[in-house]
């Protein structure tokens, strides 16, 4: 038995390439095929293999990536891409402005089972893509659109490869040719995802010739998996982060994400319909114990619906102070009555009661209802939680009925790179759409309309922020927390950029490996 | 023999169609949907709505099964709604992972748990007896997923005896094949721990207890007044014997060896079926749930049908008095 050990030993002692990053992905990637995946391993191994129009820099700034350069007509309506030429496919074929058009043409076309068509739709008329010469691409809206730019980072597929099958089928959705840096080796089910170097890469050519994503779904293995440097590269969970902070091995770093977590009250519901409420129930939650109990400290108190790491993070946002006192007396004047001998808040005779929903397996939204429920308590109102799968937690909140069947949920929302918000808050959007709490604030709906159509940052800032206040005040959301990334590194990679919600290893080109 | 099998296997059609009527049915009225999952801001309702009309899924439940049935009867069975891939190449690439590991791990169990079971038996109530089903029942009682997770903090943290998890090492991709066989046993050893530690209480039991009927019976008392040795006894004449309810288990455990473990798949991260099955379910993958269902209940099916027939050939009284 012995000697069986140590022969299995010998055998895996061979594969510690010096030249090979080992990533984890968290899960079995669906599909490599940036227009058709939605989900982060997907993202994650199309970022590599796949490149767009346009590329984010570490500063969440836009670069041109396929494109050359590009210009924008005064009147905001027209974009001309010059494409960088001499860009080959991972199989040799030229790539042209062909490939792009078609692409958006197959976002766009409704057979295609993506969730990105109405990105690149505006009041119902479709954005048009038109090819001008091989390497040049025109971009014609109706109407000045925004958020379009960071929309265009959208990876390009090859039209040779696709318009010869099925693309929601289609077997090359496992076998990806893309034009980024990392060329698509192989995929082995529910195991790894091996990439290889693009010696033809456009760009700087990558340093490191071969990345190996395995993928491992438990988040403990994980740890484990990269304290023992089988992974160089893994998130790290807050009880665990100091520990490894002060491990020799390891580099670590902590950024917000873009992201946030909240309450979200149900605004038909005759008990939040009342803003004075909302506003007493916002100063009756101490976001700061939910910060250090449930993040340890990794994160902070939310007050607007946005990141800190976005650029319309307003620099003093406005917020209700915790005060549960302040917050009694509000609901005084609203009729509720305080009984301190039950500790029982009520409106005429009946007690204030609700519940709040949020999905099984998220042990922070659980937690953060737990703590919720006892704030609550304490200003005499009893509330139930309800833990659900996720698809029967989503189809009660997106049903398409008036008034929704729930009181509050606890959710949390990942955020593009663009500010615009629309389908979150404008009235339009209940009761189908995602602004499921029914907030309707015409203020807002004018903000989100003219955020969308203004090209000028600092404008746009500036209607952002405002629309952040008008939010904030009015409390559709009780906004919880903002989670950090916690991320760890082998002292083995070098070369990162500055850490943020952009990734440390991008771009991939400039990341090389030392030895130890 | 012959008419009973082909009696026995005419019996599957309607049953299997029962089954996955009935599947169909619970699974639909489950509330949500692969489309419906999408939680993004920068998604959009009307897309959703798109996708789940594109796929069919405003259709009644009764036109969906019937167009389910009629594709698998044409040998389709449908595309994975999350991967695009076609749900028998989604199945069948997990199958080697996972039977290697259900039948190393049975057979291992079945060659511990025999000595075990019969030592228990045979010395009832004896400080061995009650030593073996302490342990036994003490890896029952450990839940697999944290003693997964000790045995990766001992074997593979602490004493870097073997790889923390995974089947193969990627890069061994193109190497011969023993070096590749002796790799994937490597990383077996650890999930393989797990399972049998969990594993031997069951059987041992299982033997424990046929054995001490088998003692008690009197062809046993019979044959130790004719002097027989004890050995001669225990092998020869209560063993076959043993092996009948074993056999029963072992009919209902073949489903079980295909459908894996979800616990141990996801902690080793074993590229295994029941990482499949489990995930299928939550994301609502509909054509790769039913291919699971339908597969697991054809070998239902034939696992009782197998031990009905090995029933037949150890007790030949079982097909005289049928």
């Amino acid at each position: 038995m012995i000697s069986l050990m140590v022969s299995f030993i010998a055998c895996s002692s061979t594969v510690s390439d010096k030249q090979v990053l080992t990533l984890r992905l968290g899960a079995e990637p669906s599909m490599l095929n940036p227009i058709l995946s939605t989900d982060s391993p997907s993202s994650s191994v199309n970022g590599y293999v796949f490149s767009g129009l346009l590329k984010v820099t570490p500063e969440l700034d836009l670069e041109p990536d396929l494109a050359e350069s590009y210009t924008i007509s005064n009147n905001g309506l027209v974009y001309i891409f010059k494409l960088k030429q001499n860009i080959k496919w991972h199989d040799g074929e030229d790539f042209t402005a062909h490939d792009v058009k078609y692409t958006y043409d197959m976002i766009l076309n409704p057979a295609t089972n993506t969730v990105r068509r109405s990105d690149y739709i505006i009041d119902g008329k479709a954005i048009e893509f038109k090819v001008i010469d091989e390497y040049t691409l025109q971009i014609r809206m109706h109407k000045p659109f925004a958020p379009l730019l960071n929309r265009l980072t959208m990876g390009i597929i090859p039209q040779h490869i696709f318009e010869v099958t099925d693309i929601n089928t289609a077997k090359e959705n496992q076998v990806p040719i893309g034009t980024g840096p990392y060329k698509f080796k192989q995929w082995e089910t529910s195991q790894f995802v091996l990439l290889e170097a693009n010696e033809q890469y456009y760009d700087e050519a990558p340093q490191i010739k071969k990345i190996i994503m395995k993928i491992i779904p438990d988040n403990n293995t994980a740890l484990i998996s990269f304290e023992k440097e089988e992974i160089l590269s893994s998130g790290i969970p807050g009880k665990d982060f100091k520990r490894i902070a002060e491990n020799k091995l390891f580099n670590t770093y902590r950024y917000y994400d873009l992201a946030y977590t909240y309450l979200g009250l149900n605004c038909k519901h005759p008990l939040f319909s009342n803003k004075n409420v909302r506003k007493a129930l916002a100063m009756s939650i101490d976001k700061r114990s939910i910060v250090e109990g449930i993040l340890l400290g990794y994160g902070k108190p939310a007050h607007i619906p946005t990141s800190p790491e976005m650029w319309t993070y307003p620099k003093k946002p406005f917020f209700y102070d915790y005060n549960q006192k302040e917050a009694l007396a509000i609901l005084a004047q609203e009729g509720y009555v305080f009984d301190e001998e039950s500790n029982v808040l009520s409106k005429d005779d009946k007690p204030v009661t609700f519940k709040i929903i949020t999905n099984k397996g998220n042990k922070d939204r659980e937690l953060a209802a737990t703590l919720i429920q006892k704030n609550l308590k304490e200003i005499g109102i009893n509330i139930s939680i309800q833990l659900m799968e996720w698809s029967s937690f989503i189809a009660i909140v997106n049903e398409h009925v008036d008034p929704k069947q729930f009181d509050a949920v606890i959710l949390g929302w990942s955020l593009g790179l663009d500010p615009d918000a629309y389908s979150l808050w404008h009235s339009r959007e209940y009761p189908k759409g995602f602004n499921f709490v029914g907030y309707s604030n015409r203020d807002v709906d004018d903000y989100l309309v003219i955020g969308r159509k203004e090209l000028d940052r600092e404008e746009r800032k500036m209607i952002y922020e405002k629309m952040y206040e008008e939010i904030a005040m009015d409390v559709p959301y009780i906004f919880l927390y903002y989670p950090e990334s916690l991320v760890g590194l082998n002292k083995r990679v070098q070369g990162m950029s500055p850490a943020g919600p952009a990734g440390l290893l991008n771009p991939i080109e400039n990341i090389y490996l030392i030895e130890k | 023999m012959i008419r009973y099998i082909s009696k026995r296997l005419l019996a599957l059609i309607p049953m299997l169609l029962g089954v996955t009527f009935i599947a169909f049915i619970i699974m639909k009225a489950a509330p949500g949907d692969p489309v419906g999952m999408f939680m993004d801001p920068s998604v959009n309702l009307e897309d959703i709505n798109r996708i789940r009309s594109n796929l069919g899924f405003d259709k009644p439940i009764h036109i969906q099964y019937l167009m389910w049935l009629k594709n698998v009867l044409l040998g389709n069975f449908g595309y994975s709604l999350i991967s695009g891939k076609p749900a028998l190449q989604a199945i069948l690439e997990r199958f080697p992972a996972t039977l290697l590991l259900s039948i190393s791990s049975l057979c291992l169990i079945l060659l511990i748990t025999f000595p075990l079971g019969i030592l228990c038996g045979y010395k009832k109530d004896t400080p061995i007896d009650d030593g073996i089903t302490v342990f036994s029942f003490l890896g029952l009682s450990m839940p697999s997923f944290w003693l997964g997770l000790m045995l990766i903090l001992l074997f593979s943290y602490q004493l870097n005896l073997f790889p923390t998890s995974g089947f193969m090492d990627p890069l061994l991709y193109g190497e011969s094949f023993h070096k590749k066989a002796g790799n994937i046993l490597y990383h077996m050893c650890l999930p393989l721990l797990t399972i049998i530690i969990g594993g031997i209480a069951g059987l041992t039991r299982y033997n424990r207890f046929g054995i001490i009927k088998i003692l008690g019976q009197d062809y046993i008392t019979a044959a130790r007044a004719r002097g027989v040795s004890e050995s001669r006894i225990l092998f020869k004449h209560a063993f076959k014997n043993i092996l009948l309810p074993i056999i029963t288990l072992l009919g209902l455990d073949l489903p079980g060896l295909i459908s894996g473990s979800y616990i141990i798949e996801f902690i080793f991260s074993w590229p295994g079926m029941g990482q499949l099955a489990i995930q299928s379910v939550f994301q609502r993958d509909y054509p790769i749930l039913m291919a699971v269902i339908l597969f697991s209940s054809i070998l239902i099916i034939l696992g009782t049908l197998i031990a009905d027939i090995c029933y037949a050939y150890i007790d030949p009284r079982i097909t005289k008095k049928g």
